[in-house]
């Protein structure tokens, strides 16, 4: 006989396992499927300084074990399980996954988001080979080396800035001929001696044998092009929400992010979004768990009804 | 079975029986190692035809140096004595069971 979970939480970040930890508490049978391990985005932190209770700090990774050992000790299980598709429509919804379909009277919806890629060919044998997503994970392997940050948002000076004291040389690529950082990085940035800008230029090719060596550029005025040898470059031009699995059964907003308001409500009855993957104004750990509480508590009004 | 930890010598003993051997060559500063050790462990206990095996890098550097080891986490297959494939920060349990069926069968 096919078991059916009362809640189904699909991505095990800090919105999923909280909802875990109050739909267990409140009694419901609680499974939550992520495809790696606890924590989500916040688990390649190395110090998490926002998140009230931990006056030193903590690292996300074990931030995310202890929310999940939390909600296990109320009884929710955890299953590595990647979700391949879904049923969402009926009144028993389908999770079909790499482990097998599990089945919920609810879901929550915690997938979170992920670095914005750029589209290129060979994007993907690149990276981890020379281009990267996260500068505070693998910017130490350039200790004296030439780096090329591409974006030019808060997160791209910021990364730009940890590199500067890592790398001998760091250029930012940005497609614009300003940042749109805000005005705190700006000073900073200036004062770097070893960041230098290549304003108006967008990347079209990723170049090098077997591993990154270099970029092609273009610029986006007068359409010229020309080509950077760097040993690594750092993708930073925002991030994107992972809500393609969702895509068929929940209104999504044009930037792809699931339309839900505070009560976390989707526009499928008894299905929830958390945390970053849905519309909000503010993306933290702390917005995440806030969701993750009100989902459970949506859940469980909504199996008591139907 | 559980993963193994490997020193250089106990890791060629084994290359030299011929063993199937998944290696996770890892470092405890690095954030993405732990993240995939919970799926790696799991993936362990459920199928025992392969050996799993976890060689610190900041402990065995000559055999990271010997694997060409330049980015971590990177996973290697060794069959037969060899290297036959390996794959760099796999984003999923998924991800490194299709690895493992890929370069076993």
């Amino acid at each position: 006989m096919k078991r059916i979970y009362d809640l189904l939480v699909i991505g095990g970040g800090p919105g999923g396992y909280t909802a875990a930890l109050y739909a267990a508490r409140a009694g419901l049978s609680v499974a939550v499927l992520e495809k790696l391990s606890a924590g989500g985005q916040m688990a390649l932190t190395d110090t998490v300084d926002n998140y009230p209770g931990f006056p030193e700090g903590i690292d996300g990774f074990s931030l995310g074990e202890n929310m999940q050992l939390q909600a296990e000790r109320f009884g929710a299980v955890t299953e590595l399980a990647e979700v391949l598709d879904m049923d969402l429509s009926g009144k028993e919804k389908a999770v079909h996954t790499s482990e097998g379909t599990f089945w919920g009277k609810t879901v929550v919806i915690s997938t979170g988001a992920s670095p914005r890629k750029l589209g290129l060919p060979n994007e993907e044998f690149y990276t981890g080979k020379g281009l990267h997503y996260c500068a505070a994970c693998d910017g130490m392997r350039y200790k004296g080396k030439t780096v090329a940050v591409l974006g030019g948002g808060d997160s791209a000076v910021a990364d730009a800035l940890a590199l500067a004291r890592i790398a001998e040389k760091v250029i930012i690529v940005h497609r614009r001929d300003t940042l749109r950082a805000t005005k705190v990085y700006h000073q900073t940035l200036e004062e770097a001696s070893n960041v230098t800008f290549l304003w108006n230029s967008e990347v079209t090719e990723l170049l090098g044998q077997g591993k990154l060596s270099g970029i092609k550029l273009k610029h986006v005025q007068t359409g010229e092009e020309t080509e950077l040898s760097v040993d690594g470059v750092f993708v930073s031009i925002g991030r994107e929400p992972s809500s393609g699995l969702v895509k068929n059964y929940l209104e999504l907003d044009e930037r792809g992010y699931i339309v839900a308001g505070e009560n976390t409500a989707t526009s499928l009855p008894g299905v929830y979004a958390v945390g970053d993957v849905r519309t909000k104004k503010l993306r933290q750990i702390v917005t995440a768990v806030a969701d993750g509480a009100y989902a459970a508590y949506a859940a469980e009004e909504y199996i008591a009804q139907v | 079975m559980a993963t193994v930890n490997l020193n250089n010598n106990q890791f060629q003993t084994l290359l030299a029986e011929g063993k199937t051997i998944l290696v996770d060559f890892w470092a405890p500063w690095c954030g993405y190692c732990r993240r995939i050790a919970p799926a790696y462990e799991k993936l362990a206990q459920e199928r025992d035809d392969i050996i799993f095996a976890k060689v610190n890098i900041d402990e065995e550097p000559l055999l990271a140096n010997d694997a060409n080891i330049e980015v971590i986490p990177t996973l290697v297959l060794y069959k037969e004595g060899k290297a036959v494939d390996f794959v760099i920060a796999p984003n999923s349990k998924l991800a490194i069971e299709k690895f493992i069926e890929q370069g076993v069968n």
